[in-house]
C-alpha cells in the first residue's frame, strides 16, 4: 500500500449479488455433480455403487429443486424472470444459463422419478397416508429408461457446470473472477461438496453401509486432491506470472489481513476433511461430510462475496457485513428451511434405506457360474 | 453544446442556466449538411476540479438517485509529495466506452450503447440481476435500491436530447467538466483532445474498453485500483 496516498472520500458499492447467489452456485454446483455420482449405480446399475449412487440422487434432487429458488431470489427484480425468455442474449452467458438450468432440472426430475418408479409402486401396496400419490407416481422397473434419462440429465448438467463458471470467469473486471481456471475451481468443489452431501444422507437416510461410506470417501479425497491442485496451480501462476490474472488478483488481496485469514480457512477446509477421509475412510464419514460442505461453501462464498469486497477503483477494502434479513442471513436459513423440506417430502415418499434389507446382486458371471 | 462552465462565465460574465442551455444548444444544420450523429464524450480536467461535489449533487437532484447512491461523485485523495501534501480530486462516472463490457453480458439486452455513445439502461426490461454491475470495470453501476434495476450515469440523456448540458457539466464550479461531439471537429472535446493529445488519459487503459471519458492531468496513479489508504468516509456505512 503507498501510504502517501490516503483516500478521503470514495463511494462504497453494494455487493450487487447478495448471498443468494452464494447459495444457488452452492447448491445447483451439488446437484450437477451429485447427478454425475448417481450414474453408476443407478443408471448403470453397478452394484457396488448402487447406494453410494443413491445417496447421490437424492441429494441431487433435493439440491436441484431448491437452487433455482435461491437463483429468482437473487433477482432484483425476480417477477421479471419472464425477459430471460422473452429477450434471449446470444452473447451473455447468463442468458445461456437461463435455458441450460431447467433443461437440466426437468431432465433431472425425470430421472429421479424413473429411478424410484419401482420403490413408489411397492411402498404404494402398503397403504397409507400417500398410498394414492406413491401410486400415481409408481411404475415397473424400467432400467434401459433409467438408463437413458440417466445419461441425459448427466449431458444436461454438463453445460450447467460450463455456464455457472464461465459466467463468473467472464466477469474480467474483478481479477478474482477472471481465472481461467475458475471452472475448474467450481466443479472440483462441486464434487467435494457432493460427495459430502451423500456420505451425511448415507448416514442420516441411507443404509449406513460401510462399503458406501468407503466407495464415497474415496470420491471426496479425489475430488479434494483436485481442488488441491487446481489451487496450487492458480497460486503458482500468480506467483510466477505477476502480470497475469491471476497475479493481478493475488497483489489485490496479499496485503489484506482478513484474505489471509481466507486463505488459511480456505485451505483448512480442504485439508482437514482430506486428513480425516485418508485416517478414517469409514465411520466418521458424516463429520467428513460436513467439512466437505463447509468447503464447496466457503470457496464460493469467498469468491463472491469476499470478491466483491474488493473495489475495481478504490483504495483498500469494503466491509460489507452479513445483513440479517431476505437479502443476508434469512435468505440463506430460509433456503436451508426449503431444502429440509423437500428432503422430509422425499424421503416421506421413498425408502432410500430399502438397500440395507438385500444382498448386493451377485455379479453376472457368477450367476452364470452357479 | 460542447461548453465548459467556466467558458460561459468568461464570455457572459454570469448567465442563467435556462440561458446558458439555450447558448450551449447545438446549432440548427443547414439544410444542405449532411446529417452525422453525434458521438458524445466528456474531457474531465483534473487539475481545475475542486471538489466540491455540485456535480454530485446535480446528478442527484436531476436523476432523482437515491440516498447513498451515485451516478457520479468525485473521489478525493491526500497526495504526500516532497514538495508537500495536496488534494487530489478525481471526477468518477460512466465511461461510456466504445467496447463496454457491460453491456453483451445483459442477459435480457436492457442495456446497450446508443448511436449517439451514450450507454443507457431499460429499466422497464432489466431484472436486476447485476451482471453488468460485476462487468463494469469502473464501479460505475449499481443497483437502484427504489427501482430495483441496474443504475447509472446516462450522460443526462433526456437533457442531450433536448439541447442542454449533463447537469454535473451544467454546474461544475471549476469548469472541469466539458461535453461535447467527438464527431464535430470544431467541438471544444475534439479540439481539446487534438490539441492535448499527449495530456489525454482514460481510466483503465489496458482494458480496452475505449472509454469516452477522457481526463487532462491525470495522475497515472490514479489510473487504476489506486494504492493508497482506505478511505475515512463511507456514505453507504452510514445507512441506518
Amino acid at each position: 500500500m503507498n501510504n502517501q496516498i490516503t483516500e478521503l472520500l470514495y463511494v462504497a458499492r453494494d455487493p450487487a449479488w447478495a448471498p443468494w447467489a452464494v447459495t444457488y452456485f452452492f447448491l445447483i454446483g451439488l446437484s450437477y455433480a451429485a447427478t454425475a455420482l448417481s450414474l453408476p449405480g443407478v443408471a448403470f446399475a453397478s452394484p457396488r455403487w448402487r447406494e453410494a449412487s443413491r445417496m447421490a440422487l437424492l441429494g441431487a434432487v433435493i439440491t436441484g429443486v431448491a437452487a433455482p429458488v435461491a437463483l429468482l431470489s437473487d433477482l432484483g427484480n425476480p417477477g421479471r424472470f419472464l425477459n430471460f425468455y422473452l429477450h434471449p442474449q446470444a452473447t451473455s452467458w447468463m442468458s445461456w444459463g437461463a435455458f441450460f438450468l431447467p433443461v437440466y432440472v426437468a431432465a433431472l426430475l425425470f430421472y429421479g422419478w424413473a429411478a424410484l418408479a419401482r420403490d413408489l409402486r411397492e411402498a404404494s401396496e402398503k397403504g397409507g397416508l400417500f398410498a394414492p400419490l406413491r401410486r400415481l407416481l409408481g411404475a415397473p422397473e424400467r432400467p434401459a429408461l433409467v438408463r437413458l434419462l440417466g445419461i441425459v440429465a448427466a449431458l444436461a448438467a454438463v453445460p450447467v457446470a460450463l455456464y455457472t463458471g464461465v459466467e463468473v470467469m467472464v466477469a474480467k473486471a474483478r481479477p478474482l473472477w477472471g481465472t481461467s481456471l475458475l471452472p475448474f475451481q467450481f466443479a472440483a468443489t462441486a464434487f467435494v461438496g457432493a460427495a459430502g452431501m451423500a456420505l451425511i444422507l448415507e448416514r442420516l437416510v441411507g443404509a449406513a453401509d460401510p462399503a458406501s461410506e468407503r466407495k464415497l470417501a474415496r470420491v471426496l479425497v479425489a475430488a479434494l486432491v483436485a481442488t488441491i491442485v487446481v489451487g496450487a496451480l492458480w497460486f503458482a501462476i500468480a506467483l510466477f506470472a505477476p502480470s497475469s490474472v491471476e497475479g493481478r488478483a493475488l497483489a489485490q488481496v496479499a496485503k489484506s489481513p482478513v484474505w489471509r485469514v481466507n486463505a488459511v480457512w480456505l485451505a483448512a477446509a480442504v485439508l482437514v476433511p482430506l486428513v480425516l477421509v485418508l485416517v478414517r475412510p469409514v465411520g466418521l464419514g458424516w463429520v467428513a461430510g460436513l467439512l466437505a460442505l463447509n468447503a464447496a461453501w466457503m470457496f464460493r462464498w469467498t469468491i463472491f462475496m469476499g470478491g466483491q469486497n474488493i473495489p475495481k477503483t478504490g483504495a483498500g477494502w469494503y466491509s460489507h457485513p452479513l445483513e440479517l434479513g431476505p437479502e443476508g442471513l434469512l435468505g440463506i436459513v430460509g433456503t436451508a428451511g426449503l431444502v429440509l423440506l423437500i428432503t422430509i417430502v422425499l424421503t416421506t415418499l421413498v425408502d432410500w434405506s430399502r438397500f440395507a434389507a438385500e444382498p448386493a446382486p451377485a455379479p453376472r458371471a457368477a450367476r452364470i457360474g452357479g | 453544446m460542447d461548453r465548459s462552465r467556466r467558458d460561459i462565465f468568461g464570455i457572459f460574465g454570469s448567465i442563467t442556466a435556462g440561458a446558458q442551455a439555450a447558448m450551449a444548444a447545438p446549432a440548427p444544420a443547414k439544410p444542405d449538411a449532411p446529417q452525422r450523429a453525434p458521438h458524445w464524450a466528456m474531457v474531465v480536467d483534473v487539475g481545475k476540479c475542486i471538489g466540491c461535489q455540485a456535480c454530485t449533487m446535480a446528478c442527484i437532484m436531476e436523476n432523482a438517485v437515491p440516498e447513498n447512491s451515485f451516478r457520479t461523485f468525485v473521489s478525493t485523495y491526500e497526495v504526500e509529495t516532497e514538495a508537500g501534501t495536496h488534494n487530489y480530486m478525481l471526477p468518477r462516472l460512466c465511461n461510456h466506452c466504445d467496447n463496454p463490457p457491460c453491456t453483451p453480458v445483459c442477459p435480457v439486452g436492457a442495456t446497450w450503447k446508443e448511436p449517439d455513445g451514450i450507454v443507457v439502461v431499460d429499466a422497464d426490461r432489466c431484472v436486476a440481476c447485476g451482471y453488468c454491475v460485476q462487468a463494469c470495470p469502473y464501479d460505475a453501476r449499481f443497483i437502484n435500491r427504489q427501482t430495483r434495476t441496474a443504475d447509472k450515469c446516462t450522460f443526462c440523456a433526456h437533457r442531450v436530447h433536448a439541447g442542454l448540458l449533463p447537469a454535473c457539466v451544467e454546474t461544475c464550479v471549476g469548469g472541469s467538466r466539458i461535453f461535447g461531439d467527438l464527431n464535430d471537429p470544431q467541438s471544444e472535446v475534439s479540439r481539446i483532445l487534438k490539441a492535448r493529445k499527449d495530456e489525454v488519459r482514460v481510466l483503465k487503459p489496458e482494458e480496452n474498453t475505449r472509454p469516452q471519458v477522457y481526463y487532462l492531468g491525470l495522475d497515472p496513479r490514479f489510473e487504476g485500483r489506486v494504492d493508497g489508504a482506505p478511505t475515512l468516509w463511507r456514505p453507504s456505512e452510514a445507512r441506518g
